[in-house]
Order: C-alpha cells, then structure tokens, then sequence
C-alpha cells in the first residue's frame, strides 16, 4: 500500500512541477480592461518601431495611420485620391503651389489645437531634415517649402507641377512635441507611452502600451473628427507563426488573423464564427527577364543570356506560362492571372490588355521558330551553336516562388528552352539582379495608390550605377530601357489631372506588357480571417473584394462594431469575459491539486528520511 | 613554471586561458565572417526605405573605410555596429540588450524544473533497473525525447486550450503582483514544452550514469557496512553518478543565452531565441552578428563554469 502510494506521488510530483504555475494564476487570470470594447489582431511581424520616421514595416504604417492624421487618403470604394484632414485641396492658377483647407477644430489628444502650423512643420521638418528624409524624401523632393498663411490653410510650394500632392501619405505630427527632438535624437526616438501617458497624436486612436514583441494598444479618440470608432480599445498581438495565430483566433483571444498563408487559411475554413477571407491586393509576382543589363548610362554589364534582348524570346515564354495552374495549383486558388504592373485593385489605372499573353504553346513555338531558334537534336532550340538554355533563380523564403519555377521549368521544356534552376536569398538574388549577372528570376511588387514609384522601375536611369569601381542595384530589375517610354514617364510626372494621368499610365502599361520586360504571373490576394460571429462593420477597400484591414487609410476601424444579435454588446462581451474565467478555473484546480501532491511527497519523503537518518 | 601549472589551481588557470583564447578567436572570426558574406549590407538596409541618395553615399563611405580602422573600432565594442539593425533601424546591442531576460527567465525555469525532475526521475529508475517504474519512465522519456521540440510545442497549444496561444504578457495588466502572475500564467505552456525535452535528456543520462556505477565495489562495502539502501544511493552512489549530468547541464546552460528557438517562435516568446529567427528571415546582418557573438560567449563562459564545477564535484579532475 504505502508503495503503491508513493508511486501515485511520484507521477502527480511530474505533472506539478509542469503546471505549478498555473495555481498562482488561479486568483488572477488575466482579464484586462473590464468591460470595454477590445478588438485584437493578431500580426506576424512586430512594428518595428512607432517613431513614424524609422520603421518601415506595413504594421508600421499601420499604427501610424491610426495615431495621426494626414491630409489626404484613398477612398474605400476605388483607393481614389480622397480629402481627409484637408477638408479639400487645390493646385493654384499658375501651378506653382497647392493649398489645403486644415479642418478646424482638430485637437491633438492633450487638448492643444492641431492647426496648419503642425502641417507646415511636419513638412518642412521633412524637406530641411536628414535622417526625416529616410522614409518620406520621395514626397518632398518636389517641395521647396511648407507654408501655413493661417491656422487652416497650408500652402507647399512646388518645383514643378506633380500629381504627387494628391497622394501626400505623410502623417502629421504636433510641433508642440517634435520641436524638442532634434535632428540626432530622433534617429533614436522610440516615439512609445511612458507611465500610461498616451502618444500625443490626432488620429482615431491613441498608442497607450508597447511591449516590444508582443503587442501594441490602443484606446479610441472618441472625439475624432470624422466620428468616435465604435471600439473602446484596439490590440495589435504579435504572432510569430501562422498556427498560433489561428489557434488563438479559434479560442477568442484574437479576432482578426492577418496575414495568413494559404495552409492556415485551411484550415480554418468552415470553423464555427470564423470568416475566412482571399482579399484582392495591390501585389503581383512576376518572371522577370535580363533584357539586357546595363548601366544607367548604357555600359553593358552582367551575363544574361543574348536570346532574352529579343523581345519575340521574351514573348514566347509568356505565351508558355499557364497562369491559371499558377493560380490554382500554386496559390490555391487565392488570386488571379496577371497581365499588366498596375494591379486590377486600382481599378482606375490598371490596364487590362486587349491582346492577352495567353498560355498558347503552339503560338510561343511559332515564335521562337520565327526567330532563328529551330530545335536541336535534343530537344532544345539554339541559335548560332548556343543553346537556349536559361537560369531561373527563384527565392528560398518563398514557397510559391519556387513552386512557380518548378512549372515555368516544366513548360519552358515543352517549347524547347532548357531551364536551370536556382534558390537563392533574397539577399543574394538582389546583389546578382543588380549586377545583371542572371536570365530570369521570379519575384513581385506591391503597388502603391500612387503608380509613379512602380512605373520609375521600368525606366532607363533605374538601371544600375557604379560607385568607384563597385556596381550597385537600382530599381530596374529587367533593364528594361525604352526612350519612348521614359518619354511618358516625365509627362505623368508633371500631370496633375489624374484622367490624363490615367491614360498616361495605361499606355505606359501597354507598353511594357507588349515588350514584355516582364512576363507577369498572378496578383495575389491578401489573406485574412475573422471572428464574423463577434464582429462586423468591415469597410472593403476596394469595394467589394478588397482587403478589410491594413488598408491605404483606416476606414474600417471606425466602423468596425460588436455583432448585436439578441444581446447588447456589453452582454456579449461579458459572457466572453466568464468563458475565459472558467477555463483559467480549470487550469488552477489543475494546478492546485498537482501543487498539493508535491507538497505531500515532499513532506512524506522530509519524514521518512529524518526517521531513517536518526535511526543510522 | 610546471610545478605552478600542475594541481588545482594550475587546472583552474588553464582553463581559463583556454576559454579567453577562444573568445578571442571567436570575436576576431565574427568580424571577419560576416565581412566575407556576399551582398551589399547598404542596399539591404535601404530596400523599402525612401531614402536620399546623399544618405546612401554618407553610409557606403562608413563602409569602405580601410578593414583595420574598422576592426579596431569594432575591437573597442565588438557589439556596436556600424549599420542599425535592418528590420528595426535601431542600434543592435539595445535590441539584443532588452531580449535577455525573457529568454532567462524561459529557459533558465525549464531548466531548473526539468533538472531536479529528471536527475530524482533517473535516480529511481537506474537504481531498480528494469522495475516497472523504470520501464515506464525509460519508455515516456524515449518517447518525450523522440518528439520535436515545435511539434510538442504545438501539441500543447491545442491540448490545453485554457492557457494563452502565445506571448509573455496580456495587454493592459499593470501592478507588480499582477504583472508577476500573469507572466507565470504565460510561461506555463512555453516552460512545459522545453522542459519535457530536457527532462528525457537528464533522466537518461542520470539513469546510465547510476547504472554504470550499481556494480562498483564501494557500494558493496557500503552495504555491507550496515547502511541502508537509501543512504548507500544518496551518500555513494548518487554522488559520483551526477557528473555527466552536471556537464549536459551546464551546456545546455550555455545555450541559454541562444534560447529555444523553435519554442519561442512557436509560443512569440520575446526573447533572443525569437529575435535571431527574426534576424535570420531578413536576412538582418549586423544584428546576426551581435546575436552570434553573444551566443559564442554564453557557450564559452558556461563550459568554462562547468569545467570549473568538475573540480568542485570531484578532485580527481583537477588533478589527473
């Protein structure tokens, strides 16, 4: 009996060392911020700073947009240009100035007014400043300065006319408080709450909390201008892998999962109270070719292969990519063929091609025969003795793109070119990209609302450059380099009607898919998931396929709301709060009794030694 | 000059010499290393940015200063580096510097936990050899040894569905003694994941070791001196069968600093574990090149204390 005993200890002495800890947490489980309205997305990758002058990551962008204003956003119906704390905007008479109407009466979340003056400072913070530059320089280079005439009217001053200044994603800051951070401190400000004080900002929420790592919170600016956000608190959770994420948005402690991959999205299809979602994204993949790389200035360079120059080459391997088993079989289905650089999530940029580069393997033969490439006895074509056979890097942190190679591999084989392949860094792809030293490479670009920096990369002065005796990467990843084109490229950069800018971007677009610098693959979606049973009030952007959140603006989180079904919110919330509760009871009865047991063997064990050590 | 090498404190000596030898060559090998990778460190930390070129020039210039004005520099704060880290466009050292202790204390209690569980686990399973108690134990820690670390994490995080997913604190807690429970209440499914795995290792060593030493003659002479069962395990046998055990111990002590990876990205445990998987995805050198640094000297250090402990637990070493 007594051994039968001590072994029963023994086994409960393993399993409480293990949950020990549960018992202390018995009397405080945790349940934060009792009886307001939180709303928790789980992210997988930390902000990496809240300091709108350092970080660069989209969660980044993200907290910014929710703790200050701009002057201008993107509309949820169609991301078109959109007022916002400028109330309106307009370019003068001779071009050489825009002014923006500051909506009166904004106040900053410590009482002070936010006038043009802030507006006037933040810019001009920008243009004189140095290590400021670093993430908005590209908006300010055609500014020559910031001017406030009174407290609602901004003026920026203009080198020349650019359409840029409808697209101004430059947060505004509160001079009251930036101006106490010089230009050296700020490169190592964290810009995160100190003692509970909140992050004085503008925006609809307010940053409160930061542990690095883990999580960011918010709490709502019910007197936001454009009307308070339906939610008390907002929490950022950071995730560093897509299982727990969705793990933890099955049990409730999240309520919308971002950034998932199409695996996790599986699997949480068809759970109870969960909407699983494919969002139309402004990004694309792409094959890209070496269509002949060269300096900015024109000096050749690298060692792509001479077949891809011609443009009827580059053509024939378009016209042998089934973009439809890429979709398929590659993103499970969560996107769509591609065919032009500006996505179809802007719907008034984006160009849809009259002559599609369909998958047609008779046609991409025909091609190549056209062009002098006649077949070899082992089935690959050459030319003047040299082989058609081609290196295609694709990227070792990106399942899909090596995926994707494996098939363009496959149907380049079926029309006669002999793929290489190689997996590579991104890293490293990079540094080979910017020497011009490969034939094809597969990667994507995500497409801001503003198309001039994606449309510069097909231009010729983003072709590499050489520093000393160093060649270093610039955009250009196909050297693609076309006089024509460079031609409307300036013409849009000086357009600030956005019809005639529109039709500027679509021949530019039409031209790049005809000389088929690229041959696009798929846009892809965003994919997310969400509690649909807790929450609703998503603002798609664009209407209707488009991402709910981590938009160009933050429409959703103002109307984001607690579903009311049969009991008000507060009900709802409480009866989650008691859910939590009784299972954190489970876990410390568990606990305690797991504790009880050490307790007892250590106590049998202290007296049966003490007996027997006296004894001997 | 012999004579002052030789017994325990010449024992004591050398090894510390041999440790501040290869820290040395670990420090002068992480500079070099990580100037022999390929690529352009500028253009990575750049990528995403909308920098000026001014500012890529003024970095680039930092960078190609001569190799040895460098390496002094580095020499006088070897985790200083010339680059923010990328990914957090901060300086390196303070990342690194706020991403210790919850690896610590992670660590550090599974540790501890599964190496008082385990030594008391394999201390009555090698003493009856091929007991019933010795057969489950030996059979549940083969099978506890056998799982992978992420997968026994994973399993954890679906079985008990009443502990948090992840992370070390709940937004909103404030107040010490809150803020301590709600950490404990964190560490729960974290701590348990890796001290299983550590469990199955000390036991099975604990095990084999007490096992090698059951026939020795000295415990026959115990026996036969009178003493009970009890007191010849602990007072002789015990004693001389911890020494493999101490030395896993303390490795994986060392590795404390290099934290559990695979456990704190399952769990988004903040710690180094998770800031070098962060580091790696990047690829995000000159943090890469804090974290390694550090990794090495934790390794050298703990190794250090451990050879140091042997003479502790048994003057033989010190003097053979």
């Amino acid at each position: 009996m007594h051994h039968l005993v001590r072994r029963a200890l023994s086994v409960a002495l393993a399993a409480g060392l293990l949950t020990a800890p549960a018992a202390t947490a018995l009397a405080q489980s945790p349940a934060p911020s009792q009886g307001k309205v939180t709303f928790t997305v789980g992210i997988l990758s930390d902000v990496d700073s809240t300091n709108p002058f350092t970080g660069i990551v989209v969660e980044a962008y993200e907290a910014y947009a929710l703790m200050y204003d701009y002057l201008v956003t993107s509309s949820p119906k169609d991301v078109s240009a959109m007022p916002s704390l400028a109330e309106s905007y307009q370019e003068a008479p001779d071009k050489k100035s825009w002014s923006y109407k500051i909506r009166a009466g904004v106040k900053w979340s410590d009482g002070q007014p936010l006038t043009a003056r802030d507006a006037a400072y933040t810019f001009n913070r920008i243009i004189n400043g140095d290590f400021e530059q670093t993430n908005y320089g590209n908006y300010v280079t055609n500014i020559e300065r910031a001017e406030a005439t009174d407290d609602t009217t901004l003026v920026l001053h203009v080198k020349k006319p650019t359409p840029i200044m409808e697209r101004l994603a430059v947060p505004i800051l509160p001079e009251h408080i930036w101006k106490d951070i010089d230009g050296t401190e700020v490169k190592s400000f964290a810009n995160e709450p100190e003692n509970g004080q909140a992050i004085v900002g503008s925006g609809p929420f307010r940053l409160i909390e930061r542990r690095k790592g883990q999580f960011l919170r918010f709490e709502a600016n019910k007197e936001y201008w454009r009307g308070a956000p339906k939610i008390d608190e907002l929490v950022f959770r950071v995730f560093l892998n897509a299982d727990a994420e969705a793990q933890a948005l099955t049990r409730g402690e999240i309520d919308f999962a971002y950034d998932l991959q199409s695996n996790v999205l599986e699997s949480l299809k068809n759970k109870p109270g969960i909407t699983t979602r494919g969002s139309a994204y402004s990004g694309f993949d792409e094959i890209a070719f070496n269509t002949g790389a060269a300096l900015a200035d024109g000096t050749p360079i690298g060692d792509g292969h001479p077949a891809l120059k011609d443009k009827q080459v580059r053509l024939a391997i378009s016209h042998a990519i089934d973009r439809d088993v890429l979709v398929n079989r590659v993103l499970g289905g969560n996107g769509s063929p591609a065919d032009t650089f500006i996505p179809p999530v802007y719907p008034a940029l984006h160009l849809d091609p009259a002559n599609k580069q369909n998958f047609d393997p008779a046609k991409a033969n025909q091609l190549l025969d056209a062009a002098g490439y006649p077949k070899g006895a082992d089935g690959v074509r050459e030319k003047d003795g040299k082989k058609l056979a081609l290196r295609l890097f694709v990227r070792d942190s990106s399942e899909e793109s090596q995926a994707t190679g494996e098939f363009v591999k496959t149907w380049l084989k079926d029309i006669g070119i002999d793929v290489t392949i190689k997996v590579m860094s991104e890293d490293a792809l990079t540094e080979v990209i910017g020497q011009g030293e490969y034939d094809m490479f597969e990667w994507g670009w995500v497409v801001e609302p503003d198309p001039d920096y994606q449309m510069s990369v097909f231009t010729c002065g983003k072709r590499s450059y050489k520093d000393g005796d160093s060649i270093f990467a610039d955009l250009s990843d196909s050297f693609y380099c076309n006089p024509e084109y460079d031609k409307l490229y300036e013409e849009q950069a000086g357009e600030t009607d956005p019809a005639k800018r529109a039709e500027l971007a679509k021949r530019m677009q039409q031209m790049v898919y005809d000389d088929a610098a690229y041959a696009m693959t798929y846009y892809y979606d965003d994919l997310v998931a969400y509690r649909s049973d807790k929450w609703t009030g998503f603002v798609p952007q664009p209407d209707p396929d488009g991402s709910l959140l981590f938009q160009y603006g933050i429409h959703s989180y103002l109307s984001i709301e607690p579903v009311r079904a049969t009991s008000p919110a507060s009900a709802a919330a409480a009866a989650e709060e008691s859910g939590g509760m009784s299972s954190a009871l489970i876990g410390g009865i568990v606990g305690a009794v797991a504790v009880l047991a050490v307790g007892g063997v250590l106590v049998a064990r202290r007296r049966r030694t003490a007996d027997a050590d006296e004894r001997e | 000059m012999t004579a002052f090498l030789t017994g325990t404190r010449g024992y004591v000596i050398r090894k510390i010499g041999w440790s501040l030898g290869t820290m040395l060559f670990v420090v002068v090998f992480n500079f070099f290393l990580f100037r022999l990778l390929p690529g352009d460190p500028i253009g990575l930390y750049s990528r995403g940015r909308n920098m000026a070129p001014e500012q890529l020039i003024k970095l680039r210039a930092e960078l190609n200063r001569p190799i040895g004005a460098q390496f002094l520099e580095y020499l006088s704060n070897p985790f200083a580096s010339t680059i923010n880290s990328v990914r957090f466009n901060r300086p390196v050292w303070e990342l690194v510097a706020e991403r210790v202790w919850p690896t610590v204390l992670l660590v550090g209690t599974a540790i501890l936990i599964a190496s008082v569980a385990g030594v008391w686990l394999g201390i009555r399973s090698g003493w009856r050899r091929g007991g019933t108690f010795d057969r489950v134990t030996t059979g549940v820690t083969n099978t506890l040894y056998a799982m992978p670390e992420f997968w026994v994490g994973m399993v954890l995080l679906i079985a008990l569905p009443f502990f948090p997913s992840g992370g070390i604190s709940t937004p909103g807690v404030t107040g010490f003694l809150d803020t301590v429970l709600d950490t404990a209440w964190h560490m729960v499914l974290p701590v348990t994941a890796l001290a299983i795995v550590y469990l199955a290792e000390y036991t099975s060593i604990m095990r084999a070791s007490l096992v090698d030493e059951l026939r020795q003659d000295y415990l026959q002479l115990a026996r036969a001196k009178g003493l009970r069962e009890d007191l010849v395990r602990r007072r002789h046998a015990v004693p001389n069968a911890l020494l493999p055990t101490m030395t896993l111990i303390f490795l994986n002590l060392g590795f404390v600093i290099g934290g559990a990876i695979t456990v704190e990205t399952v769990y988004s445990w903040p710690g180094l574990g998770l800031l070098s998987y962060e580091a790696l995805r990047g690829p995000d050198i000159p943090l890469l090149q804090a974290v390694f640094l550090l990794f090495s000297i934790g390794v050298v250090v703990f190794t250090l204390l451990a050879d140091l402990l042997y003479a502790v637990l048994d003057p033989r070493v010190s003097t053979q």
